[in-house]
Order: structure tokens, then sequence, then C-alpha cells
């Protein structure tokens, strides 16, 4: 059977024109086996990660754990430096979003961490048109890298995305089950 | 038009080449190509970087075509190229409209004052066109001298979008270059236009302290008959005001105005309000308190017959390029053509603005008793949200502003109007929710129970930056002393509150940039009261000077922040304007720290107005919206090649500094909006002391909004003596652990001389003789 892929995402403005659209990875388990097969990933985290809670934890607090668990890298956009500092921690990279976009699309970047370049780019928080966009580039522009958008709304234009999740309790149960999963 | 002698024989006729104002520089009036060069040296530095909106090309019959994973077109295009072309169709787009706006309004004013009225910008005013002095060549003295350069204009227009046809140019870059041609002779137009409506009504210039108008739909009293005007081309409205003064009718009629020519109407009569940005227009209209829609052109909703028929809104309908299937009454006397809008309700079609101002004056002062303008209450509000429950999230999903629409109308039905309140401070105004509701509840109408009823102080567009300003801000802006030029320009598709624009204006304002306003930007500014209910335009000096907020006016009013720039090059620093783009353009990037910021960004106009500032050397900085334009230019910020050449040594130096880092980029959130500017404002030739101060807001700033120094502070401080005495040992710390070398401090920086140009590298420290 083929895989499912979105193309309306939540947000119809972000609906797909075109062909090539994101699979679906609607069981955390296989996300995770996903990231876990990833040699150099990074987690790029926008403002909304600050804002939007699942459950009773913020967006932030399960992506600092998914990152933790691959030892992953991360870019703070925006001002999600801020709330990394609170919390003690320094990102990897402070780049903006489209920045960090742009730098990822050269296939001969050296990554955040000077390590070479990503071959996995997580991305959660961002305001979901802009990301859209961001992720657009990507496909178009960045055929070496995989892009993942860990985010209950849904983005036709990544590799993969998490289904579109209208329950709350469904995403909490989706970002507890790949923090799990990646162990 | 292509090179040879016939063009040079055209070009020196209109620019009148035996005027010795200056000496003809090497590019009159320039053909599409003719500053090619100078686009790809800029596009060497910050590359175009594409986000598509769509997978797909469908523009020809040869498509649908796929241009995924590298496929081409069956034309040849790839996917880099297909969008640099649409951003080209974009940008003729905005150019056509400024164009015909400015055709339209000279055409109109040669008509009534003939060819020969003068240009005079008063007595502040003597570089009266920096930029049709700068592109053309062409020092206009009279509204025949502004029709040339319209014609120039159109010529240009025709040439760049035939490139758009399929089977033309085939390379991103190169489409990019031509884009950066529509967006400069846009800002021609712009000029043009402004210039034009100045002379020809009147309006403010060599003068700073305008009056300050009032704002906001709570401004508008609506026990007086109201007439709305909507759009950008005030002829219409100021010949209602002409109509009200002449039958002493000017305080029982209210005129109030929607998106720029609200602002064009109250440089002509203060007495004229402004409900608000265009963000706002469909909210307002469905309040039913306008009798009278005058509508003309740019930005006006293509529905609003429908919305007048609704409120039972008299419309009248004022440009050639909105019609809305009316029929034209242009030709029938004033009588007859009220009997059809009182007696029958009918829209009209009227091209003579005397006459449509007759009509609109006649038709609210009949039609204001009969209807009744009462808003909708909090009960009836609930009622007419009782279906919703707040869990199908259809609303939410089609807001393409991603708002919680459904919470707020959920609330409402409950009696609560403060949420749906809120929500109007957020709302871009598309009725997209409305359309997208199961119920059909009128979500626009509940904002009437829930918005304040506020109003608010704008003081009214200025017009040019006078000589004499430049003449004191030069040095300090060129040396870095005063930190910047800000532009706040373009439309209100605000990303979240609608005061967030007021919010930047008066960080930076406070930390002594110059900020400047205009069109939406500036209305939306006026949109936010300090603890004493003061706007900022009530607290800050509206002299073009350290810390003050300047509202230029409407958007063809951003030609004059533009010219500023070009004064300072050609005023302050004495460089000859005449013909020499490449010039003035590298000069403003190297040395004049301005930046161009749209918040708000939705039309093609928008996009047009910010790609000619980037040919200009202006970076410009977008709200997340701005990232659907689908192209933004970006360096490699410290890995980038930041060569230029010195001016005195002539000597190419690696200032290993990225400044300006970004030509063109969307940022997320206001918070780093105040980063990127600041940092945008950062430029080579900034003296140590300039950068300090620069360096200062920067890292106050990043502390703000980050707790933290900026992470990239090391790009940007070339010495030591750049560093602020308040920060010196922390940032001595920090640069120390991060490895940070000394750089190189130019005075004179420069990229003439690193690519091919006709300019030499000479033009660029000699002076003007002083006359």
């Amino acid at each position: 059977m083929a895989a499912e892929v979105l193309t309306t995402p939540y947000y119809r403005v972000n609906v797909l024109t075109g062909t090539r659209a994101a699979r679906v990875v609607d069981d955390p388990a296989e996300a995770a086996r996903i990231v876990a097969g990833a040699k150099n990933p990074l987690y790029v985290l926008g403002p909304d990660a600050v804002r939007l809670s699942a459950g009773d934890k913020l967006l932030i607090d399960y992506a600092l754990d998914i990152a933790a668990a691959r030892d992953m890298p991360i870019c703070a956009t925006a001002h999600v430096k801020r709330k990394l500092v609170e919390y003690g921690k320094k990102p990897d990279s402070t780049y903006d979003i489209i920045e960090i976009v742009h730098f990822l699309k050269m296939p001969d970047w050296k990554g955040v961490r000077g390590e070479g370049q990503h071959d996995l780019v997580l991305f959660s928080g961002v305001r979901c048109d802009l990301a859209e966009r961001g992720l657009s580039t990507l496909k178009h522009f960045a055929p070496h890298l995989r892009t993942f958008a860990i985010c209950r709304r849904g983005h036709p234009n990544a590799d993969y995305t998490v289904p579109v999740t209208a329950r709350g309790d469904r995403w909490t149960e989706y970002l507890q089950g790949l923090v799990a999963a990646l162990g | 038009m292509t090179g040879g002698k016939l063009k040079d024989e055209v070009v020196r006729t209109t620019i009148r080449a035996e005027d010795d104002w200056e000496p003809i520089g090497p590019t009159p009036m320039p053909s599409v190509t003719d500053l090619r060069n100078w686009d790809l040296r800029l596009l060497d530095s910050y590359e175009p970087f594409y986000a598509p909106f769509c997978d797909l090309c469908c523009l020809c019959t040869y498509g649908k075509c796929d241009l995924t994973a590298d496929r081409k077109g069956a034309c040849g295009l790839d996917m880099a190229s297909q969008q640099a072309r649409m951003i080209l169709l974009k940008c003729l787009m905005g150019t056509a409209a400024h164009g015909a706006h400015a055709r339209h309004m000279v055409d109109f004013l040669i008509e009534k004052y003939g060819p020969e009225h003068p240009i005079d910008l008063g007595g502040q005013v003597n570089v009266e066109s920096p930029i049709i002095r700068t592109v053309l060549g062409l020092k206009p003295q009279t509204l025949a001298d502004l029709r040339k350069a319209v014609e120039y204009v159109e010529g240009e227009v025709i040439h760049l979008l035939s490139a758009t046809h399929t089977g033309q140019e085939g390379d991103h870059r190169d489409f990019e270059s031509k884009a950066f041609h529509a967006g400069m002779i846009d800002h021609v137009a712009l000029e043009a236009a402004d210039i034009a409506q100045i002379v020809g009504f009147g309006y403010p210039t060599s003068v700073a302290d305008t009056p300050l108008v009032e704002i906001g739909w709570g401004a508008i009293d609506k026990t007086r008959p109201v007439i709305v005007v909507i759009g950008h081309n005030a002829i219409t409205s100021n010949a209602i005001v002409d109509y009200l003064k002449e039958k002493g009718l000017y305080d029982k009629v209210e005129v109030a105005g929607i998106c720029c020519t609200a602002l064009d109407v109250t440089r002509y009569a203060s007495f004229a309000k402004v409900v608000g940005p265009l963000s706002q227009q469909r909210f307002f209209l469905k309040t039913g308190i306008a009798d009278v829609i005058v509508t003309d052109e740019q930005c006006v909703l293509t529905d609003i017959p429908d919305l007048a028929k609704q409120t039972g809104s008299a419309l009248i309908a004022c440009s050639d390029k909105i019609c809305y299937g009316l029929p034209n009454r242009s030709e029938e006397e004033v009588e007859a053509v009220l009997a059809h809008v009182l007696e029958e309700g009918e829209g009209v079609l009227l091209l003579d603005p005397k006459k449509a101002a007759e009509v609109a004056v006649k038709a609210a002062l009949a039609l204001a008793p009969r209807r009744d303008k009462s808003l909708l209450s909090t009960e009836d509000a609930a009622k007419l949200a009782a279906k919703c429950r707040g869990t199908c999230e259809l609303c939410n999903q089609a807001c393409p502003n991603l708002l919680t629409v459904s919470v707020a109308v959920n609330a409402m039905r409950q009696g609560d109007p403060a949420p749906i309140g809120r929500l109007f401070l957020r709302c871009i105004g598309c009725g997209a929710c409305e359309q997208a509701c199961p119920h059909h509840i009128p979500v626009q109408r509940l904002m009437q129970a829930g918005a304040v009823q506020e109003k608010y102080k704008l003081r009214s567009g200025r017009g040019p930056i006078h000589d004499v300003e430049i003449r004191k801000v030069g040095s300090p802006i060129v040396l870095g002393t005063i930190p910047g030029v800000v532009l706040f320009a373009g439309c209100s598709n605000f990303p979240e509150d609608i005061d967030d624009v007021a919010w930047l204006a008066e960080e930076l304002a406070r930390r002594k940039y110059i900020v400047t306003l205009s069109g939406c930007s500036a209305m939306a500014a006026a949109m936010r009261k300090d603890a004493e209910g003061k706007t900022i335009y009530e607290k800050y000096t509206p002299e073009f000077d350290a810390g003050c907020i300047v509202n230029v006016g409407s958007c063809v009013a951003n030609a004059h922040v533009v010219g500023a720039a070009i004064k300072i090059a050609n005023i302050f620093a004495c460089l000859p304007n005449r013909a020499n783009f490449e010039l003035m353009a590298d000069y403003i990037l190297n040395r004049v720290g301005a930046c161009g910021v749209v918040w708000g960004p939705y039309s093609q106009k928008a996009l047009t107005i910010g790609t000619g500032a980037v040919r200009w050397g202006i970076p410009v900085v977008l709200g997340p919206h701005g990232s659907k334009y689908s192209r933004l230019f970006m360096s490699k910020k410290e890995h980038g090649d930041w060569r230029v050449m010195d001016g005195r040594t002539r000597q190419l130096v690696d200032t290993g500094e990225p400044t300006p880092e970004h030509m063109m980029i969307t940022v997320e959130s206001k918070e780093r909006a105040l980063l990127t500017i600041i940092k945008q404002c950062f430029r080579r030739n900034d003296t140590p002391p300039g950068r300090a101060i620069k360096l200062n807001s920067y890292i106050s700033v990043a502390k703000q909004v980050l707790n933290s120094l900026p992470d990239d502070l090391q790009n940007f401080v070339r010495t030591e003596r750049d560093i602020p005495i308040v920060y010196k040992r922390e940032v001595l710390a920090y640069l120390k652990e991060v490895g940070w070398q000394p750089k190189p401090t130019l005075s004179l920086p420069t990229v003439i001389g690193t690519y091919e140009t006709r300019v030499p590298i000479e033009a660029t420290v000699k002076e003007l003789p002083k006359k």
C-alpha cells in the first residue's frame, strides 16, 4: 500500500498546489525510527514552541527532550533563545528561520556544529505559513536533506509530517510517544 | 529602448542635455540592461532565495509543467527561473499600478493647470526630485516634465513585461535584474505622482509640523452623512472636499478614508478623517456607517458592490481600473445620476471627479436620514453566533493569518464580546472565516459588538524631506552617530496586533533612529496610545532628525525616503546624481544606514517598492507574510565574500563584516524584527563612535529580547573602539571566548571597482563644485 501523503493541512493557506507531498507519519515509533536513522540531524525551533502548550508542558519542552535523546543540535530562531537561557541551555545556532533554511540548502555547508551539512531537519514552533515556505525552499532546492515537520497542523512541503491532529490530547500523546520511542 | 544614436538623441532631448545643473552621468534613462552589471554584483553578495508557492508552471499551453526535482518545463525554465519570472510579473503589476496612478494624476493636473505648471516644493526643497534626477537625468521644472518621467516608465514596462513571455528570458539572475529595473522605475512613478499632487493640490511641503488628524473607526461621526473614500488616488476625494467647502458643508458631512486615499485627502483637508488601514475596509463597510462609498484605485475590495447592497450604502466607482460592471453614468446630468443612485439603489461608474463629488455629497445628504446606522448590540451578536459551538474550527483553518476565530465567536455566543474585540485587532479583513462557516455566521459583523470605538491622532503626510534637514543629519548618518534611517512602508497584513508597528517605531525612535512611515503602516502606527493617551505622532518630533516620527504620506510618498538617501549622497557628500544611478546606489549601500520595513506585506506594489529599494542599496525587512512573495535576497553572513574597494587607496580590502547583512529578509516575530532592523542599519562606513552607538542599540535589544549578547556580535565589532563603553567588559570577554580578530575599518568603502562598470572609482570621492 502506498504511504499516505498530506496535501490538505489544517491551514488552507498551506494547501499543496503541486505534485510532491509530504509522507504522513502517524506512528510516533516510526517517527522515532526516522529521527534515529539520521546521521546528523538538526532541530529548528520557532517562537510558537515557547507560546503553545501540549498538555501541561510547553511544546519546547518536548522538543528539547527529542533533541536530547539524539544529541541533536538546536537552532533557536526568532526570540526562542530567551526561553533557552531561562532553562540554562545554549542553542547551537540562533540563525533566524530564513537564514537557517538558506544555509541548509547549501550542500557544502558545515552545519551548526561544523560537522557537515545536516541530513534530517526537524521543525517545530515556526509560524505555519512561514514554515511551509521554508519547507518549500528545502523541497525544491535541498535534495541532499530531508525535512520532518513536528507540527500538529501538518505540512505538505515537508518530506515527513505529523498528521493533522485536531485533538490536543492526541498531539500530546504523539509527542510523548516520540520521546519515549527515542529512548 | 536599446542603445545607439537614436536613443542618445531621444534621451538628450528628453532630459534637456543642455541644462547644466550637473554633468550627465553614465546612465541617463537607463534601459533594461544598462544597470545589469550593478544588479549582478548585488546578486553575487545577496543570492536570490526562493520559496515556491507551487510545484508547477501553468502559464502556457505546453503545461502544466512539473518543476520539482530539478525538472525543467517544456520551454526549458527551471524552478528558480520560474520563480524569478513570477517575481518580475508581480513587480510589474506594482509598477503598472503606480505608473498608471502617476499618469492619471499628471494628466489630470495638466488638464487643469496646463503643462507648464511649475514644480515648486517650497523654500526648503531645492533638490525636488532626487529619484527622477538620478534615474533619468532630468531636473523636472513643470508638470510636462513629470509626464516625461511617466512616459519613460511606461516604455520600460513594455520591455520588461515582454521578457516574461514564454521563450524569452531564461536565467533567474537576469529575471531578478529586470525585477530590479521594474522596482527602480516604480520609484520614478511614485516620485512623479507625489510631486504632481503636491504641486497640483497644494499638499504640505517644506513643512514638518503638519496637522494632527483623527484616525480610527471611532473617529467617524455617524450621526452625520458619511462619505467613505477608498483607494489610493485622491483626485475625486479632493473634489469632494472642494465641493463641501464651496457649499459650506464641510462641517456637516463626514469625509473619511480607508487606505492611502485617506492619507492624501487629509493632506488636502485636515477636517477629513481616516478610518484605518485596508485591513479594516471590509469590517467598516459592513457596519453600514458609510452612506456613500467612493472607490478609486488600488487595494480596493473587489466585492464592494455586494457589500454596498448588504448595507444600503450608495456606491460610486471613480476609476477606469475598477468599473465593477457598473453602468457608466459619466455623461449624464447630476440629477439623473442621483435618481439612479437614490431611487433604484444603483451603483454607478463616474469618471468625472467633479460630477462624482457632487453626486456623492448629494447622495449622502439624501440617504443619511433614511438609513439605520446602529451597530450590532452584544445581545444581537450573541444571537447571530448562536449556532457556533467552537468545535468545527473551519473558520480557524480558513484564516490566512492563522487566528483562532472559533474561540472568539464561541465566546460571543455566550455573550462575551471581549475576545472578538481582540480578534478585530489582528484580523486582516479577508472574510475567509465567514465563507468557511457552515452556519454562515457573519464574523466580521460580530466584531461591531467587540471592537472598541477608539480614535487616535495621526500626523498628516508631510511629503519630501527638506534639503536643510539633510544638511543637518547627513554627517551623523554617514558617520553612524545617528544609528539609522528606517522606513515603515506598505500594507496592513500584519501577523499579530495592528499596533506592533507602533511598538517597533517607538523602540527605534527612543533609540534615536530616524523613523519614517508611509501608507497603511503610518496609519497603524497611530493606533496605540501610551498611559497619557498619546500616540507616537504626538510624542516624537516630526522633523527628519534623530528620534523623529515622520509620516511622509501615502504609498507614493515612499519616494521621499529613498529620495532622502539620495540627497545625503548628493547634498551632503556632494556627489553628482544626474544620470548616476550606480554612484548613488553604491553610496547608499555602503554609507547610508537605511532600512525599509514592510511588517504587513500583501500587495504586489509593496514587493515592487521593496525590490526597487534593494537596487538602491537599501535592505528590506519583511513580516512573515512576506515569505509568500516567494523571493528574498540573502547573504552567506560570516561565510560570504565581503571584499570591497577602499575608495581612497583603491585597494581591494576584505572587510570580513557582513554589512548590510541581507538585502531582503523575512522575520517571524516583532522582537526579531527589531534586532534585524537595527543590524540592517550597520554600514561599513561607520566610524568607531558611530558603530559603538549602533552596537549599543543592537546589544541592548538583544538583551531585551534574547536575554543575552547577540551571537553574531563578533561579525560587527571591527576594533575595540567599536565596543560601547557600557558593555565593554562583557563584550571583550565574549569576543575572547569566540576567538574574535580585529577587522579593517574603511572610511570610503565602495563596490565600484569590484565589477565592470562605466563609473570610475575616482567618482566615489569626487565632489561636486560648490555652487
